[in-house]
């Protein structure tokens, strides 16, 4: 094997120093000789021909040296030092005009894996492209030759190879897993060759080149093709890939276990999102729709010409006739209320008072239809709501079918979360709880925001879901409607319209096999686990995973996105719904969390300064104590005659006083087991007096922690401190626990995010948690490593995290600790 | 008046130069400072005390000894850009003038033309690039004319002398093109180049010494 030695020529011996340091780090075995040769005699700033000349022939060991150097007299003084060696030693010194620290970086990772003199000066010459490829966007010229010569490639030869691999280490193929790859094919007789797959129209780069490897820019979850030519062919691929797929022995991305059974990943603690950051995992492709708010108001000076008319209201009567049947598909895709909800905006889409009033306007007045069916619709909508009672209640409704009337005389989608049953991926500025309502998981398939950080609500619904997401995209929106994207919910790689070969990468959603309980320690320490539950329409998903019951069934569905409360009777069929879903099993229902993030217009009020901090929860029933009073006569109702084992308990409760009053209405209502969920501080603080009040307890840690830290768990700024490992969080749930105990062993559940990292749902249950719930995709990891653990290291754990200083330190302790 | 230069009238050159970068040291630095990195006048002033602290004492007996052991001393003690271009300079200069203890006219001729051309191989600079050479090489011209049409010595070096005053004069207006001052620009114009100073002491030195 050759070995050439690399000299590093700089004006500054402590540049020179560091910048070896650095190469060295990056050379996974025998690093080459590396010689600094920098500074003056008497260790001044400058250069001095006649050290680098010994530096020249230190660095000699017969197949020659690389010279690289820092500016100006740098140069000079290593072509002077070319005079002073040995002439043979001359003609094998190369001074190779490289940038110096990406240039010394290179060819001592090139040198060390046995190049040549000429392909490590090669390589450091081209040290600067990666950098230069990550700063300048190709020009479409460039992209379009590449895909030229990329389809005039010759048929593959018979020696050839070929695989595909998942980066799996966090930092993806940085430059030491490059030289690593480098060096393993510089020993297989074969020419291997990488190429991203969803940069097919790119040309493949030399396996053998780290500075190649690096211009990929593949990060973790990239998939990368190997292809290989020659006698080793096939064993240089599947070593490459293997290479690869384990990770280089570097810490993995989350979500990307080099065992290849990628699992979801937690929230990412991310103190400065900027751009698109992946926050729920999952690689798909789709077409996209993007949503919209609301339908921009029609021009009211534009004219449509008389002879034009006829026409213009043949469209229109097509409009609203395609309007009508959506109205009657998505009817017949839902039972119940809904259903015959509707079926009557069907009707309403075609009745002959809103179209013949909207042919009128285009007829007489030459209005345009969009236009015109705008005045129609609001004329009527204002006198729906003057004569009150049911009527007043269908002008939601009609200003509905006016948005969707106006959408599709445009072609365009219409606003609110698109109501489809072929797959598409959500585009939007930000996501809010209301949208999710309509967000049905088996054909949405991704979600993409402009807005959003790592805990925003947008990553957390995906996570709910089970959908891969990506936040802080600029510009998500101005994607056009019906554009095929695909996503990767892990890297935050999101491509319009990409190639066949990209959207061949799309690996889905991996999904682990369903959870086996019972949910407990290795030991048998029981620890229930449960699905988070947020409609009916999440019961299946629940029931499939393995869910041990309902530890949160949110109420709100029932309630959002709408302009008044659900009668009684609609509750019912609802929570029934979710009820007879877990037969012989918990479900935990919360009463309505309205306010903050969730407004409702019948119930909070919008203006509120401070809306975390104001009235929320079951702060509503302050001025709405009828709302609530109907809530929890409709969900004993629904419990009547049902087999599951209903619990109800009310959100955001800051006094023991507020939970008497709750379990004294609940109780009153038939509802035999009463808690309320600890969510402030102050709940926690006082957990004895709330627990000798109730029946249970649940923390809501994402509330929890967002008011312990005093910090929004939807700014991505503070992402550090809404962290749910933070020890201050974990020793007020310590203390909630020893009140537990202190109360004869009052059940306490934890329904936040929390519950759903493995590590930390171990930590819980060393607090004293005894039930978890989460979203129903992540019950097999938590069940897992539940059952892999004994309840005394889940104490040694929790004993270990809350004395850290930080959450960094307490998920090490804790991960130690649990072993 | 002599017509050759031995061994002692180049160590007093050499000795001459270093008073001059020396006593200039501050002038010199400052012009750098304007367009360069402020190390130039320091730079000199440490080479050619190094130079006269190896060569005062014991010179070496032949110019190519000499001027070898000046050169060297430069490449490893300047540490900037004049620590290469003067030490090749000196380097080319004595293996030209080769193994000998006087030069005559054209002999010093041909060893400064020389240096000049290794100063050009090595910063690849042409005229007008506000540098070291817009001093040296109308310095060596005017040198080489002034002994073709006859002139003594003594003349014809005053002639290099005042050639290389006049390029060094004739920097000031130019836009550096090499070097660190190139980063600046159409800044670099208006002031002096650093390196064509020195250069110039280098010859007001060499004429002061052959006048004596």
């Amino acid at each position: 094997m050759t070995s050439v030695g690399v000299v590093a020529v700089s004006h500054s011996p402590a540049l020179a120093e560091a910048a070896i340091a650095l190469a060295l780090e990056m050379t996974a075995t025998g690093a080459p000789a590396v010689i600094a040769a920098a500074g003056t005699a008497d260790g001044e700033i400058g250069t001095d021909a006649a050290r680098i000349a010994e530096a020249i022939a230190e660095a000699d060991s017969g197949d020659g040296v690389a010279v690289i150097m820092d500016l100006g007299s740098a140069v000079m003084s290593a072509e002077l030092a070319l005079e002073f060696v040995d002439p043979n030693l001359a003609e094998r010194t190369r001074l190779v005009a490289a940038p110096f620290v990406e240039g010394l970086l290179a060819a001592v990772v090139r040198a060390a894996g046995g190049a040549s003199l000429a392909e490590v000066a090669e390589e450091a010459t081209g040290a600067l492209r990666p950098k230069t490829d990550h700063l300048q966007s190709p020009t479409p010229d460039q992209d379009a030759a590449g895909a030229a010569s990329a389809a005039d490639e010759p048929p593959a030869p018979s020696d050839a190879s070929s695989a595909t691999a998942t980066v799996r280490n966090v930092a993806g193929l940085h430059a030491r897993p490059a030289a690593v790859i480098a060096g393993a094919v510089a020993s297989f007789d074969a020419e291997v060759t990488l190429l991203r797959d969803d940069h097919a129209q790119r040309p493949p780069v030399s396996a053998a080149s780290p500075i190649g490897i690096a211009t990929l820019a593949a990060g973790p979850g990239t998939v990368v093709l190997i292809r290989a030519t020659g006698p080793q062919a096939a064993e240089a691929v599947e070593h490459v890939r293997a290479l690869i797929d384990e990770g280089f022995g570097e810490e993995p991305a989350e979500g990307q276990a080099p065992t290849g059974a990628a699992a979801p990943a937690p929230a990412r603690v991310d103190p400065t999102p900027t751009g698109p950051i992946g926050v729920s995992s999952g690689r798909v492709v789709g077409p996209a729709v993007v949503l919209r708010r609301t339908v921009r108001e029609p021009s009211a000076s534009d004219r449509v010409p008389e002879d034009a008319r006829d026409g213009a209201v043949s469209l229109l009567r097509e409009a609203s006739i395609r309007v009508a049947e959506r109205y009657r598909e998505r009817a017949a895709s839902v039972t119940g209320q809904r259903r015959t909800v509707l079926e009557a905006t069907a009707d309403m889409a075609t009745d002959p008072t809103l179209v013949g009033g909207v042919e009128a306007l285009i007829r007489d007045g030459g209005l345009t239809p969009t236009r015109a069916a705008w005045q129609v619709s609001a004329e009527l909508a204002e006198q729906y709501r003057a004569a009150g009672g049911l009527i007043a209640e269908r002008a939601t409704d009609l200003l509905d079918v006016r948005n969707r009337l106006i959408a599709e005389l445009r072609g365009e989608e219409p606003p609110g979360v698109p109501d489809r049953r072929e797959p598409f991926i959500l585009v939007a500025d930000d996501l809010a709880p209301a949208d999710t309502v309509a967000l049905d998981p088996a054909v949405c398939l991704a979600l993409i925001t402009e807005q959003g950080g790592p805990t925003s609500h947008t990553a957390i619904i995906a996570r709910e879901l089970g959908l891969p997401a990506v936040v802080g995209y600029p510009e998500a929106t101005s994607i056009a409607d019906g554009d095929l994207l695909l996503v990767d919910g892990d890297t935050g790689e999101v491509v319009v319209r990409p190639d066949p070969a990209a959207q061949a990468t799309a690996t889905g959603v991996i999904t682990l096999p369903p959870f086996e309980g019972p949910g407990q320690t290795r030991d048998g320490h029981r620890v229930l686990l449960g699905a988070n539950v947020g409609a009916p329409r999440d019961v299946a998903r629940a029931v499939e995973r393995g869910a041990e019951g309902v530890g949160l069934f949110r109420t709100e569905f029932c309630f959002l996105d709408r302009d008044t409360e659900p009668s009684i009777d609609e509750q019912v069929g609802a929570y029934r719904e979710v009820f007879d879903g877990f037969a012989g099993q918990r479900v935990v229902v919360r009463t309505l969390d309205a306010g903050s993030d969730k407004p409702l217009p019948f119930l909070t009020n919008d203006d509120e300064p401070n809306p975390a901090l104001g009235v929320r929860g079951l702060r509503t029933a302050r001025r709405h104590p009828d709302v609530l009073e109907r809530q929890v006569q409709a969900i004993a109702r629904a419990a009547e005659g049902a087999t599951a084992d209903v619990w109800v308990m009310a959100p955001m409760v800051a006094t023991a006083a507020e939970a008497r009053d709750f379990v004294t209405l609940a109780r009153g209502a038939g509802l035999a087991t009463v808690g309320v969920m600890i969510e402030t501080p102050a709940a926690g603080l006082t957990a004895v007096e709330v627990m000798r009040e109730v029946d249970f307890v649940s923390l809501g840690t994402n509330d929890l922690a967002q008011y312990t830290m005093a910090a929004d768990r939807q700014s991505g700024d503070l992402a550090d401190l809404a962290n749910p490992w933070q020890p201050a969080l974990l020793r007020l749930i310590g203390m909630i626990g020893e009140a537990s105990r202190d109360t004869s062993g009052t059940p306490v559940g934890v329904c936040g995010e929390a519950a759903a990292d493995p590590d930390l749902a171990c930590v819980l249950v060393g607090l004293g948690v005894t039930s978890l719930s989460m979203a129903a995709r992540a019950i097999t990891r938590v069940g897992a490593r539940l059952g892999d653990v004994e309840l005394v290291a889940c104490r040694r754990a929790a004993e270990a995290a809350v004395s850290a200083a930080d959450p960094a330190e307490a998920k090490a302790a804790a991960r130690a600790a649990l072993g | 008046m002599s017509t050759t230069i031995s061994i002692d009238g180049f160590t007093a050159w050499l000795d001459a130069f270093r008073t001059r970068v020396t006593e200039n040291k501050a002038y010199l630095t400052e012009l750098d400072s304007a367009i360069g990195d402020a190390d130039h006048g320091s730079n000199m002033a440490r080479g050619m005390a190094a130079v006269m602290d190896k060569v005062g004492a014991a010179a070496p007996s032949t110019a190519d000894e000499l001027f070898k052991t000046v050169g060297m001393t430069l490449v490893t003690s300047v540490g900037g850009a004049s620590g290469p271009l003067y030490g090749t300079f000196f380097l080319r200069f004595g293996m030209t003038a080769g193994s000998v203890s006087e030069c005559d006219g054209p002999a010093l001729a041909a060893a400064l033309r020389a240096g000049l051309e290794g100063v050009v191989a090595r910063g690849k600079a042409e005229a007008n690039d506000k540098t070291m050479f817009d001093a040296m090489a109308p310095a060596i011209d005017a040198l080489d004319s002034a002994l073709a049409s006859g002139a003594s010595l003594a003349d014809a070096v005053a002639a290099a002398r005042d050639a290389a005053a006049a390029g060094r004069d004739a920097t000031e207006p130019l836009v550096a093109r090499k070097g660190r001052a190139s980063y600046l620009g159409d800044r670099s114009a208006g002031h002096l180049d650093p390196g064509a100073t020195s250069t110039a002491m280098l010859f007001d030195a060499l004429a002061e010494v052959i006048a004596a």
